[in-house]
């Protein structure tokens, strides 16, 4: 489904170019779940955003599904993450707005796969019946956190990329995320990559790799 | 419909309406877009409107023939008989009478009557062209005659029973009637009188010495004329554009950078760079289409109520008839709607370029967006540093080579003074921000032990990128108020002075020529008179370059002639702006055959005093006269040579004009003074048989003349307070649109401690010290602004030069405007803040 081959990321500083990835070399297979860690400044959320394709690596390659993400332009890069990607950030990145039930098919409507049953259903099992004429703003954060998670699971993406879903929220919180999660996950088919710093979070993944100054340390199954 | 382009159609669709989605819940900031579309293209649209009207008017004028045909006239100004065109006529001259004359039809509306003759009218004139057919002229010729009339009047023309039947003409300029000559002389009582005679400018022809002709190409047209006043509309219309156009800009930002993380998120979710672009760019049009129209609207609501006023000055100044009914072309509609959206694109590209350049991972930082912001000011101080440079480049310019009036075609200087003027304004306009920030970080250092005040001025640093647009607004309309006042100001003194210097006798009388050799002898028999000052004009021909070598040939023009009684009063008073050797000798000079001439005419062929110029008068001879001084003449567009009247009835054969009477010092004043003036004009009536309305008491001239004055610069005044209204709402704006996030910031402030009271204080103070510093800021550019206003704008439109007044009550007025518009734009949210309950702040609390 996603695989990165010797991947390499810099950012320019005065003291010359910082590697915040370096030659990175990572497979994760459809319906797989995987656990991205490591410590803050790892480069977790750079290689996420480098599979996402919204930004890309200074040497290496990244190939989604077949497709080499370098040799698609700008325009057909959006196109891939409308149509195969969701995305779940720490922040939720909900649109202030617009209503829960807009929120919700946003990024459906946008890939032009709409389908109000599969939407009924992610209602009823983010349990978020009743609350679709409300805003982000009346929500609480676990409950903007599910509606992020159905808004990325909405459009049946091939791979769902979080960036610490559960970061922003209390314990409790963040295990009824975790939990629909991996249910919806499961009911949809979709390979997850999920960065967190949390071990308690990673447990229940399939796999988990360490990323150490830019370097995969372990790979566990 | 292929599928990716069905599918591309979606995505911008959803797109575009989730950006809009934002306006939902901020309905504000639309309406503050909306507001500053609006105000900008109704200020513009109605003065533009007022223009087009009165361009249309000048047009039809220009058309009718007055311009496209020679004038003859009689060299001594006397009015044309039917025997000189007869003569003419018999010796074979293709020439054609005109009668013209204001007539009042009943119901009291005054219109000028043209009295043509069809048959000998040059073929090629509009008039001649429509009378062409066999029936028409038939019509026209024969009893009952027909006459046309212009839309406006028509109808007053109908209704009056003296009139032949009437046909509505829309080619004929405003408040014209035009008629075959034998009804216009009946219905104007000027029996075989003709007022000129026309002739084609190609035509030959040999006049006798008494008659001149006027080349078309010489006689100024009154769109010319009035050119000057349409100019300075028109800057002040496109200064309040451009006001109303910050805010626009200062909306747009806004509402940008509310929406960084929509659409950060947009593009995360796939939605590409160009499609959010292209979405943005809808919304602009969308906006910028509904603010356009509604602004046009307005404008010419604004138009139809103003043009009634800027029509009679119009009428005053330049004898300029212009219709009070709106005239509107169907370019006045494109225009409008070009220059709205044009200057909103102008605003908006900005935003649109940096949305299009940022990178969709630091889209979302306003910290980045505000480190941006640092460097754009720099280059905003940089970019005012090249306008401030082009501005004091083009005022050494001007001041060198000394101005060039519009007539002696320096519409150059004109666009020079006002691409001057509108450089430094923006020049200031850009360093304010950098000004205001170097001006907070000095009082940052000074209020340390003040830590409320310090974090205010912290605060105030964090908010300057938001309020920069509307303080750079506020600047600008400080400025121009404080210039525009300041040369009206000046000009009103000057005038006033002016008026006093001039108007020196108590009573002026203006009688029939026959009558007024006994009413002089009358006059000086009666006791209450002290002086008589009498006064004729005439017109002669000033010869140019008559000393000139071959290669530049001598050139003739028509100029006014002024008589005056140089009596001791008026040799005291009368005001004189260069003289060679004193006023004394400069007076000494006139009455030993020295001329005088007015500021216009020295300044549009270079005249000086102490040089000579060479006149022609009637009897052909060229007479050079030496130049005693120049004169001020405020408010005459024509040139114009004074000498003692009894030499311009000598020599250029000027008939007796008007009599200006001194009372003797026991009714000069106060109730002596009108019991004399009624004791003359009963004398007059029961003595002499002549009506007493031929007096005209000097008080009521200087208070029409006034009245005229006044008029002319409503609009100026109008449009100034309403650029300042605009600043206001740019300000008021700005700050209810950020007031939600005002209040996160003030929230932990309460909650340390400070009372709401203070708070609301802190925030009065923060927007007011603003402003004052703005209001200092804008106080030398005011300054500035109204010198190039009198010394160089004033000059090449008008030809006179005005002394700059510096009132310190207009930067008092200007310092407490900006306080004002200040402690009025933070009123509202202040007022909220003061009435939002704790629970409410304790939410804004735990949010930060």
């Amino acid at each position: 489904m996603l695989q990165l081959t010797d991947v390499t990321k810099s950012y320019p500083t005065p003291q010359g170019p910082l590697f915040v990835l370096d030659g990175v070399d990572l497979h994760l297979a459809r319906g797989e779940s995987l656990a991205l860690m490591g410590e803050s400044g790892s480069g977790k959320s750079t290689l996420l955003h480098l599979a996402a394709g919204l930004d890309v690596p200074d040497r290496g390659e990244i190939r989604l599904g077949g497709e080499r993400l370098s040799a698609l332009d700008e325009t057909r890069r959006s196109a891939l993450r409308r149509q195969r990607l969701g995305l779940v950030f720490q922040q939720f990145h909900l649109v202030p707005s617009l209503s829960v039930a807009d929120n919700l098919t946003l990024q459906a409507r946008l890939a032009q796969r709409e389908d109000p049953a599969w939407t009924r259903h992610l209602l009823v099992r983010l349990g978020l019946g009743g609350l679709e004429g409300r805003y982000p703003e009346q929500l609480s954060g676990g409950q903007q956190q599910r509606l992020a998670i159905g808004r990325a699971l909405a459009a049946r993406p091939e791979l769902l990329l979080a960036d610490e879903p559960t970061g922003n929220l209390d314990e409790a919180a963040a295990d009824d995320v975790l939990a629909l999660l991996q249910t919806l996950i499961a009911e949809s088919g979709c390979a997850l990559l999920m960065v967190t710093h949390s071990a308690r979070v990673a447990a229940p993944l399939d796999r988990c790799v360490q990323l150490k100054r830019g370097r995969l340390a372990v790979d566990e199954p | 419909m292929s599928a990716p382009t069905v599918q591309a159609r979606g995505v911008f669709v959803t797109t575009l309406a989730t950006l809009l989605s934002h306006y939902r819940r901020h309905p504000g900031q639309l309406a503050m877009l909306l507001l500053g579309l609006w105000v900008a293209s109704a200020l513009w649209s109605g003065v533009q409107a007022i223009n087009a009207s009165a361009r249309d008017s000048y047009a039809r004028a220009e058309a009718l023939f007055e311009n496209q045909l020679d004038r003859i006239e009689r060299q001594d100004g006397q009015p044309l008989t039917l025997d000189d065109y007869l003569t003419l006529r018999r010796a074979g001259a293709p020439v054609s009478p005109l009668v013209e004359g204001r007539l009042r039809l009943a119901g009291d509306t005054v219109v000028t009557l043209l009295g043509i003759d069809p048959l000998t009218l040059p073929g090629d004139s509009s008039l001649a062209r429509q009378e062409s057919s066999a029936t028409a002229l038939r019509d026209w010729l024969l009893p009952p005659h027909r006459l046309r009339a212009a839309p406006d009047v028509a109808a007053a023309a109908r209704a009056d029973s003296r009139l032949p039947p009437v046909e509505n003409d829309p080619s004929l300029p405003p408040a014209t009637l035009v008629s075959d000559i034998g009804v216009a002389q009946a219905l104007l009582g000027l029996d075989r009188q003709l007022t000129r005679l026309v002739v084609a400018p190609s035509a030959r022809l040999m006049l006798p010495e008494n008659l001149v002709r006027i080349p078309a190409r010489q006689l100024a047209s009154p769109g010319q004329l009035a050119d000057s006043f349409h100019l300075n509309l028109t800057a002040m219309g496109l200064l309040a554009l451009v006001v109303g156009l910050f805010i626009v800009h200062a909306a747009l930002g806004l509402a940008l950078e509310q929406r960084l993380g929509l659409m950060r998120t947009l593009r995360a979710l796939g939605v590409p760079a160009r499609t959010l672009v292209g979405a943005l760019i809808t919304e602009l049009l969308a906006i910028g289409l509904i603010g356009a129209l509604a602004g046009i609207f307005s404008g010419v609501a604004l138009a139809r109520w103003l043009l009634p006023d800027v029509a009679a000055s119009l009428d005053a100044l330049y004898d300029s008839r212009v219709s009070s009914q709106l005239v509107l072309p169907w370019y006045y509609w494109l225009g409008g709607l070009a220059i709205t959206l044009g200057g909103l694109a102008t605003a908006g590209s900005g935003v649109l370029w940096r949305v299009a350049r940022l990178e969709v991972l630091t889209l979302g930082q306003a910290q980045a967006w505000r480190a941006r912001l640092v460097r754009q000011w720099r280059r905003q101080a940089l970019a005012g540093s090249v306008l401030l440079g082009v501005a004091a480049g083009l005022g050494v310019w001007l001041s060198a080579s000394g101005g060039a009036t519009l007539a002696q075609g320096g519409r150059t200087t004109l666009i020079a003074g006002f691409t001057m003027v509108t450089a430094a304004l923006l020049g200031v306009a850009l360093w304010l921000p950098a000004l205001l920030a170097m001006g907070l970080q000095l009082a940052s250092r000074a209020l340390r032990r003040r830590p409320l005040w310090q974090w205010a001025v912290a605060d105030l640093q964090l908010q300057l990128p938001r309020l920069q647009l509307a303080m750079m607004a506020l600047l600008l309309a400080l400025a121009a108020n404080l210039g525009v006042s300041s040369m009206v100001g000046g000009f009103r003194l000057t005038f006033l002075d002016w008026l006093d210097q001039r108007l020196l006798a108590d009573i002026y009388v203006h009688p029939d020529e026959g009558d007024y050799a006994r009413l002089h002898e009358w006059l000086e028999a009666q006791p209450e008179v002290a002086t008589l000052l009498p006064a004729r004009h005439a017109q002669a021909t000033l010869v140019l370059n008559a000393d000139a070598e071959a290669d530049s040939a001598p050139r003739a023009v028509p100029v006014a002639l002024f008589g005056i009684h140089p009596a001791p009063v008026l040799a005291r008073q009368w005001p004189l702006q260069e003289s060679v050797a004193g006023r004394e000798a400069a007076w000494q000079a006139l009455r030993e055959g020295a001329v005088f001439v007015n500021e216009q005419l020295a300044r549009r062929h270079g005249l000086h005093a102490g040089e000579t110029l060479t006149l022609r008068g009637p009897d052909q001879r060229e007479r050079r006269l030496a130049i005693a001084a120049v004169y001020p003449d405020y408010g005459n567009p024509h040139g114009e040579i004074v000498m003692p009247t009894a030499r311009l009835a000598r020599e250029f054969g000027a008939p007796p004009g008007s009599l200006g009477v001194g009372l003797a010092e026991g009714s000069a004043r106060g109730a002596a003074r009108d019991a004399a003036l009624e004791r003359l004009r009963t004398g007059l009536a029961g003595q002499l048989a002549i009506p007493g309305e031929v007096l005209t008491d000097q008080r009521r001239l200087k208070a029409t003349s006034k009245e005229v004055f006044e008029r002319t610069f409503a609009i100026t005044r109008a449009l100034n307070a309403l650029t300042l209204g605009v600043a206001a709402l740019a300000l008021l704006t700005t700050l209810l649109a950020q007031a939600g996030a005002r209040r996160a910031q003030l929230a932990p402030l309460w909650a340390l401690g400070v009372p709401r009271t203070r708070l609301v204080t802190v925030q009065l103070g923060q927007l007011v010290g603003a402003a004052l510093a703005t209001a200092l800021v804008a106080l030398p550019l005011g300054i500035a602004l109204a010198w190039a206003l009198v010394a160089v704008i004033n000059v090449a439109a008008f030809g006179w030069r005005l002394p700059l007044h510096i009132f310190p009550g207009e930067m008092a007025v200007t310092l407490a405007l900006a306080v004002l518009v200040a402690a009025g734009a933070a009123l509202l949210p202040a007022r909220r803040l003061w009435r939002s309950p704790p629970r409410r702040l304790l939410e804004e609390f735990a949010a930060t």
